[in-house]
């Protein structure tokens, strides 16, 4: 291309790190506020009162859920740098493992949702589960792969509750089997990219660099893959599928994976505008990286659409009861409209704007549409969880009775727990960002991935 | 022996390397020719650029042909199950409501469409097919697809002149420069 060809000699020996206050004020702020807010919320899950208690628990799942996706996301671009041997992205791959990095912590944030306290107004078939084990003096431990080894006192106790489908479905959706999921999905797929991040960093000080460490992390990114693929289908499953336990659609874990992608890019793409703009990054990162990533951003929303569409199109065909409740809730009264703006917003208007060209080498202007993106984002994790806060809600507290498709003023916790969440993954992320250098400046690609031309 | 003078196509400049011909097509460019192209056994990553080549309107053909492929597969669908022979299957509406029904037809339309209007787009704005061209006269021209680079400046140019033309070409590096005629 016409800009001036990166050589050796222009990649500092040492590497480029972050070092700003204003950063480090900007990370402060940010750990500050999800301190402080983390308390409030404390407060709201656990001590106020159930209506309070009860549509807070909707408002942070959604948000605990939207970040969860954007640090998978992270861990899966990582990933698949590595196992697809990729020359391209070496200069932006530090920013995919530091929003990778970010995983591990989203545990903290995942904690209310495996406290029973919390999990009675989400995930309905619990709370059946714990009564039919207290009423019939079933264990919840004799219920574990219950239906693999046949241990009958739980599935009696289901069944003398007349809860058919939760019996059949009973060797996955028990209390056992979730929480050791819920801790696998932390474990594991923290392990991976703490392990291939590891990888990355030691060569950045490795006094003679060879390919050892990308061929390790290119191995090891090959069967984990497999971990970053059960923990999104699996965590989407238990968390947001499990909200209504006789639904299901087959399609749930791809849709998830189709979201966390495309957004995980964007957060990406306006890290990298961002650094460039604060001076970091100039020499290695150029017009074609923002246009690969672009390209990548309209790959995934086109992916999006098709999932969400083949989703949407085989549970409208089939018209079968158990699946069509889902879209039932969300074509009712203003989610109807939420829902027929998604479709527009998430996919039409994005697509349209991302096929030029040249708006994909701008940088800036490729962030703008990163951030519209994210916004869609919210909308369409918004529409996946909180219109099940009222059905659910109605029956458990008497007060909502009558209430038809929302909560009146619920939106104020939505909004709170979104910004606890994303504060304390804005303070994870920036100190995943400053811990290592910018770029991988001694890995063997940096120079054929500075000048990567497409 | 012909007595009749043969048109001038124009002239044909051999280049030693990619590189040579990079750096010749920028001073091509730059010296404002308008029919001129390069010929390379290989595509050259940037090349556009240094021939400074206009965005192509092929896009627009395409965006437009994709947009009545939707048009004509959502009207085809629509036509056909609402307005003239509705069918109601498992209580599922006939009226706009149908449409996700129609979309698998509308998508594919759009791609259809799409890839035509790309196919024959490019054909008429590249004036293809065709059956000759005047450069194939030259007898280097066929090393264009084996290891030789060319720069070819057109006679329509208006820039272009016998002598000037050819000085200019010597002058960025170009070899064995040729005046390719036009065969009967």
């Amino acid at each position: 291309m016409a800009h001036d060809f990166v050589t050796s000699a222009d990649i500092p020996v040492d590497g480029e790190r972050i070092s700003s206050s204003k950063l480090d004020s900007v990370k402060r702020i940010a750990g500050g506020a999800a301190g402080l807010l983390g308390l409030v919320s404390a407060y709201l899950l656990f001590f106020s009162p159930d209506k309070v208690a009860g549509s807070y628990a909707y408002s942070w799942l959604f948000a605990f859920f939207f970040f969860f996706t954007l640090a998978v996301g992270g861990c899966f671009w990582t990933l698949l740098h590595n196992v697809s041997n990729s020359g391209w992205g070496t200069s932006v791959r530090r920013v995919m493992e530091n929003l990778g990095a970010v995983f591990p912590w989203m545990a903290i944030f995942a904690i209310p949702l495996a406290v029973p306290g919390v999990q009675k107004w989400l995930y309905e078939w619990m709370n059946i589960h714990r009564a039919a084990a207290e009423t019939h003096h079933a264990s919840i431990f004799q219920g574990f792969l219950g239906g693999f080894y046949g241990s009958p006192s739980m599935k009696d106790a289901l069944e003398a509750d007349h809860q058919g489908l939760l019996v059949n479905k009973q060797w996955y959706m028990n209390q056992v089997a979730w929480y050791c999921r819920f801790v696998f999905y932390f474990l594991g797929l923290g392990l991976v990219i703490k392990t291939l991040r590891g990888f990355s960093v030691a060569q950045d000080t490795d006094p003679n660099p060879t390919t050892k460490n990308l061929f390790k992390a290119r191995f090891h990114s090959t069967y984990t893959l497999i971990i970053f693929a059960i923990t999104i289908t699996f965590a989407g499953i238990d968390l947001l599928q499990g909200m209504k336990f006789d639904w299901f659609s087959t399609m749930w874990g791809v849709y998830l994976f189709a979201g966390a992608a495309l957004n995980s890019m964007a957060v990406i793409i306006i890290t990298a505008t961002l650094m460039q703009k604060g001076g970091y990054l100039k020499r290695v990162v150029g017009p074609e990286h923002f246009h690969i990533m672009g390209k990548l951003l309209l790959a995934f929303t086109i992916f999006w659409a098709y999932i969400a569409f083949s989703q949407f199109f085989l549970i409208w065909y089939a018209n079968i009861t158990e699946e069509t409740s889902w879209y039932l809730i969300r074509n009712t009264g203003g989610w109807n409209t939420a829902s027929v703006f998604l479709v527009f917003g998430h996919f039409v208007f994005p697509f349209v704007i991302l096929l030029q060209a040249w708006l994909k080498k701008n940088p800036k202007l490729l962030s703008i549409v990163c951030v519209y993106t994210l916004l869609m984002h919210i909308l369409d994790y918004y529409i996946i969880v909180i219109p099940e806060r009222s059905v659910s809600l109605m029956n458990l507290i008497p007060d909502y009775k009558g209430v038809t498709t929302s909560i009146p003023g619920a939106f104020w916790g939505d909004i709170l727990a979104f910004l606890t969440v994303g504060s304390g993954f804005v303070f994870f992320y920036l100190r995943a960002l400053t811990q290592t250098a910018t770029y991988p400046h001694r890995d063997p690609r940096i120079l054929e991935s500075a000048n990567v031309s497409n | 022996m012909s007595t009749t003078r043969k048109r001038v196509y124009g002239y044909l400049a051999e280049f030693g390397s990619a590189s040579a011909l990079y750096k010749a097509a920028e001073k091509v460019r730059d010296a404002g020719f308008r029919k001129w192209d390069c010929h390379t056994p290989y595509p050259v990553h940037g090349l556009d650029a240094a021939m400074g080549m206009k965005r192509s309107i092929l896009p627009w053909f395409v965006f437009f042909g994709g947009m009545l492929g939707t048009a004509t597969g959502f009207g085809l669908a629509y036509i056909t199950q609402v307005e003239i022979y509705p069918t109601v299957v498992q209580a599922k509406p006939a009226n706009i409501f149908t449409v996700p029904a129609f979309f698998p037809i509308m998508f594919e339309l759009t791609i259809l469409f799409s890839g035509f209007t790309t196919l024959f787009g490019l054909l008429a704005l590249m004036k293809l097919p065709r059956l000759n061209h005047p450069l194939f006269a030259s007898r280097q021209f066929h090393r264009a697809t084996d290891d030789a680079f060319f720069i070819a400046v057109e006679a329509r140019d208006p820039k272009f002149s016998p002598d000037g033309t050819r000085q200019f070409l010597e002058d960025i590096g170009g070899k064995s420069i040729e005046l390719v005629e036009e065969e009967d």
